[in-house]
């Protein structure tokens, strides 16, 4: 699934599709879903796209054109085509109902379904095995959160067995799992479904009036009458963390970045075992450059950051930062908890702290951004908690 | 208060069929309408309000499973009975869509049973 709009991720998703939102420096949003296909042996992939797909397309090309067709292994991108309907995806049930040709065609057991917008390393053939185990018609991944968090999401009830008995939707008393009653289950977007109760469910809530959702709509209605599971998520490297995290808005967006920046991240992308696969262009290797003074701010220094390559730092102290390709920092420059897109260009003397700074965008010398709120607001997005974010394309002056 | 007259769809391109079909529904006290195609049969969906529908799929042009998608699309709560020659079209997931699949027999008693139950349905 990689057809969501991304509004809350707007101005980011101006010009990309969600999933092909940069994160990371050098990776785009949907290679972590995929990296875990590829991990989990899962080579036979469609990705449903919708809006500004033309980024996404390019990516695909060039990240994941890798599966070989002579040995049925593909991904193919199958936005809507409007051949029996008149209308786009309406929403992530409709867009399986609008492909059931598809399904016909290919006739597997079992279905995967996964969203293109969420960072985890994640073995789905774990999944499907207690899937297959279980005889479920539908298994839903889900993480154990603390469930003081969890009002603000769909919270599932299960049983000992780890039958899914309930659902609530941002509920006021999450209801716990019986095995700690401090924490909630709370879905991933990642479910197995048979394939025929797949195809009868999905059918059903195209001859209703519904929003077509997975979680809203048709999981809701399975439970009270199918065999639905929940395979309870452990992340692949970590053991008995859980790592799993929407990156659906701003401020999401933004902390799972900074959080790749810790000594020892809980999300490692240094994992050789469980490599994250991506596109680079052809770049030299990352310069930092000018021993200045050592008080002063005209010493190339960087801390805590990830520098991707073709990145030139001439002077300037750069701490707890992402650095995409081709991004130059000038000299005197203090960048703080920010993450710098493709080829944005800071200028001498600039300071940036908690901002995200679009593709291509040229800071000016002298330029702050994010020591003032209340002026950054009048010319930038200002997320909820305080990152500012200057859009690709946008004219800094 | 005498219940409303219920109005049927029957789509086949046999003409045979479609005189059959209409004298027996009639008989049974139904409002029956024609189409010879699909395409007629959008044409039909569009204009007039219809109870159920009853549809072939083997038809020159468009077939039945294409129309039933594109009638589904327009107006999603007209259930639909397939009644085809072949019994194997039932197997596929694009059948589905319909809410019967009654194979074609010279006794229409299984096909008006089931144009019975599912009129008098309620609802979930």
């Amino acid at each position: 699934m990689a057809g969501g709009r991304g509004e809350r991720l707007y101005p980011l998703t101006k010009e990309n599709a969600k999933p092909a939102v940069t994160f990371g420096g050098i990776y785009k949003i949907i290679d972590f879903t995929l990296s875990n296909c590829l991990n989990s042996g899962i080579r036979r992939i469609y990705l449903l796209t919708q809006y500004s797909n033309a980024t996404l397309d390019k990516h695909m090309h060039l990240a994941w054109n890798i599966f070989n067709r002579e040995l049925d292994e593909f991904i193919d991108n199958i936005p809507p085509q409007k051949v029996n309907v008149d209308w786009w995806y309406r929403g992530t049930a409709d867009s399986i109902y609008q492909n059931i040709n598809i399904l016909e065609h290919e006739r597997p057991q079992h279905v995967l379904i996964l969203s293109g917008d969420h960072i985890y390393k994640m073995d789905y053939r774990k999944m499907l095995d207690f899937h297959q185990a279980k005889q479920a018609d539908l298994t839903v991944a889900c993480v154990q959160i603390n469930k003081e968090k969890a009002h603000q999401m769909g919270v599932f009830e299960v049983d000992d067995a780890f039958r899914i008995i309930g659902f609530q939707e941002k509920p006021a008393r999450p209801k716990t799992v019986p095995w700690d009653r401090s924490k909630s289950l709370v879905s991933m977007g990642v479910y197995v479904f048979k394939t025929e109760r797949l195809v009868r469910e999905i059918i059903d809530d195209a001859k209703r009036e519904s929003e077509h959702d997975f979680g809203r709509n048709i999981i809701p209605r399975m439970i009270k009458k199918r065999s639905v599971f929940v395979y309870n998520f452990k992340d692949e490297k970590k053991g008995g963390v859980e790592y799993w995290r929407d990156v659906g808005s701003l401020d999401s967006y933004h902390e799972a970045n900074m959080e790749l920046l810790k000594e020892n991240p809980v999300f490692d992308l240094y994992d050789a075992t469980w490599p994250i696969r991506t596109y680079q262009e052809q770049a030299p290797p990352a310069k930092v450059v000018f021993s200045g003074d050592e008080e002063g701010l005209s010493r190339g220094v960087t801390i805590n950051s990830l520098i991707s390559n073709g990145c030139l730092i001439i002077g300037g102290k750069i701490n707890r930062s992402i650095l995409s390709p081709f991004v130059q920092i000038h000299s005197h420059c203090r960048i703080e908890n920010s993450i710098l897109l493709r080829g944005a260009t800071v200028g001498h003397h600039a300071r940036i702290r908690k901002a995200i700074i679009g593709e291509g965008v040229t800071i000016p010398p002298h330029y702050t951004i994010g020591y003032n709120l209340e002026e950054d607001r009048k010319k930038f997005t200002v997320s909820e908690s305080g990152i500012v974010v200057v859009p690709q394309g946008f004219i800094v002056d | 208060m005498e219940q409303a007259q219920k109005k049927i769809l029957i789509v086949d391109d046999e003409e045979s069929i479609r005189i059959l079909y209409k004298q027996e529904l009639e008989e049974e006290g139904y409002a029956v309408i024609l189409a010879a195609n699909a395409y007629e049969a959008l044409e039909i969906v569009d204009k007039e309000s219809l109870d159920i529908m009853v549809l072939d799929i083997k038809m020159p042009g468009m077939d039945g499973i294409e129309a039933m998608q594109k009638i589904v699309g327009k107006k999603n709560n007209i259930p639909i009975i397939i009644n085809s020659a072949y019994p194997h079209f039932k197997d596929s997931f694009m059948t589905w869509v319909a809410e019967e699949y009654v194979v074609k027999s010279s006794n229409l008693q299984e096909l008006k049973d089931k144009i019975k139950q599912l009129l008098n349905k309620t609802p979930e």
